[in-house]
């Protein structure tokens, strides 16, 4: 027996509000979680550029005298996924531990390469190399997703931080990086 | 007929012939797009820099049989940081606490990652012409592991000193393998002036991708071969300052911060074998100050 036409259309509309509905909480479960209270960052893209702005940021922590814990993120990485998880599950432990920090969420995909991000901090925008090479940071060769820099409110790194997430993802090695533990 | 003795065999053949038993000691392939993969949680992250190992207490007993081995002694120092930038280049420190004379001299340095594939990342044999018997180089560490050092002195004692090192990845791409024309290229570079009868720095570059043979080719789905520098032999003005046998615990493009005394103006030389039996060569004329 044939589908009336409206009925068709019905479970059509059903299947695309389902899946959007499906994707807005994809694109929602992306990126630290809400109890961090982050300063989301999005990046303006032109010309195949994608430029985070740590203007903002950076005023802030001068404000505020805090730090900043700047994550950059993938949308597309399932490592970031896995670090963001951890945050999740972790926050009431760790949250208290996050208050003298200001976490900057850089929201980035996989396809933004090295040469292809830039920073901006005030007039300057820097590729990722050239960044990296004007803040000492030793982890200049590639791009890894996720990332996450240290600064005090001057912008000046406070530790050397590795490529990835995967060294502090408990809750004693988080805690290891908040406390500078080199 | 007489039946001939056995031969020793000549160091880095020993070297060798250890590293094949030692071979295969570890768990884990080692990091072989070591930024693509990451730590699993929850690996254990209170280990004391100078704990043992179980992977450890094997070595031991193959390298070194029951000789006592003297643990933060102070004869020797590694430096490592707990978390490197990249697990496929971590830097090292080896700082002997002890001048390089004639009458008692660091004879071998063992640098060893317990948790590595290939445990043993290089043995070096030195002699007084070394000065100072302090190196720096970069490893391949593949999993939270000990990294350590074992001086042996020329009275036949054992020192060791160790750190724990944490290294894992995330999502990027491979080293870049674009040159291989350069493939041997052997550099020396000093950071100062050369002094005169006294230790002075020298660094030495191999290019060389010292594939472990555990990395993955992205295109062909295939294991790229091992392929990675052997021995180093570096001398002055003709007079051996060390040999280096090594493995691919050392990082893509082996490099090495060492000291040398020189007496006169003279010629820095490595000779360099990899493991398909290239050989190269690398010099520099040192005029001193």
């Amino acid at each position: 027996m044939d589908m009336p036409l409206s009925l068709h259309r019905g479970l059509a509309g059903t299947i695309v509000a389902a899946a959007l509905g499906l994707w807005l909480v994809a694109a929602h479960a992306a990126g630290v979680p809400p109890a961090y209270t982050p300063l989301v960052v999005e990046p303006t893209v032109s010309e195949g550029r994608s430029e985070f702005d740590l203007g903002p940021a950076l005023a802030r922590a001068q404000r505020e005298n805090k730090r900043l814990y700047v994550y950059l993120g993938a949308s597309d990485c399932p490592y970031c996924r896995r670090y963001e998880n951890f945050l999740r599950k972790n926050a009431d432990e760790l949250v208290p531990h996050f208050r003298p920090w200001i976490v900057v969420d850089l929201r980035s995909t996989l396809a933004t390469t090295a040469n292809r991000l830039f920073i901006r901090t005030g007039d300057r925008s820097l590729d990722y190399t050239a960044f990296q090479h004007s803040i000492g940071d030793q982890r200049t060769r590639m791009l890894v997703y996720p990332s996450v820099w240290l600064f005090d409110p001057q912008l000046k790194p406070l530790m050397q931080m590795p490529a990835g997430t995967g060294t502090f993802e408990t809750v004693e090695e988080q805690l290891e990086i908040l406390n500078l533990v080199q | 007929m007489t039946a001939s003795l056995p031969r020793p065999l000549p160091a880095s053949s020993r070297a060798r012939t250890r590293r094949r038993l030692l071979l295969g000691l570890g768990a884990l392939p080692l990091a072989s797009v070591p930024a693509a993969r990451a730590a699993v949680g929850g690996l254990p992250s209170n280990t004391g820099h100078a704990d043992v190992s179980p992977e450890w207490e094997l070595l031991r007993g193959r390298l070194f049989g029951t000789r006592p081995i003297a643990a933060g002694s102070g004869r020797v120092q590694l430096i490592a940081p707990l978390r490197a930038a990249y697990g496929a280049s971590v830097p090292v420190k080896i700082v002997s606490q002890l001048a390089q004379t004639p009458a008692l001299y660091v004879r071998r340095l063992h640098l060893l990652v317990d948790k590595n594939p290939s445990p043993l990342a290089a043995t070096l044999e030195l002699t007084p012409e070394v000065g100072q018997a302090d190196f720096e180089t970069r490893l391949r560490v593949d999993e939270y592991s000990h990294v350590r050092v074992v001086s042996e002195l020329s009275n036949g004692e054992l020192h060791m000193d160790s750190r724990y090192v944490k290294t894992s990845g995330g999502c990027s791409a491979p080293p870049n393998r674009d040159s291989p024309e350069l493939i041997g290229r052997t550099i020396f570079k000093l950071p100062e002036p050369a002094t005169m009868g006294a230790p002075s720095t020298a660094d030495l570059t191999v290019l060389h991708p010292n594939d472990t043979g555990f990395e993955l080719n992205n295109v062909t789905v295939m294991y790229i071969p091992s392929f990675f520098v052997r021995t180093i032999a570096v001398s002055y003005a003709g007079r051996k300052v060390f040999d280096a046998d090594l493995d691919f615990s050392i990082s893509e493009n082996p490099s090495w911060r060492f000291r040398f005394v020189p007496h006169a103006p003279g010629e820095l030389r490595a000779e360099v074998v990899d493991s398909k039996e290239h050989r190269y060569t690398g010099t520099l004329q040192v005029a001193v100050g």
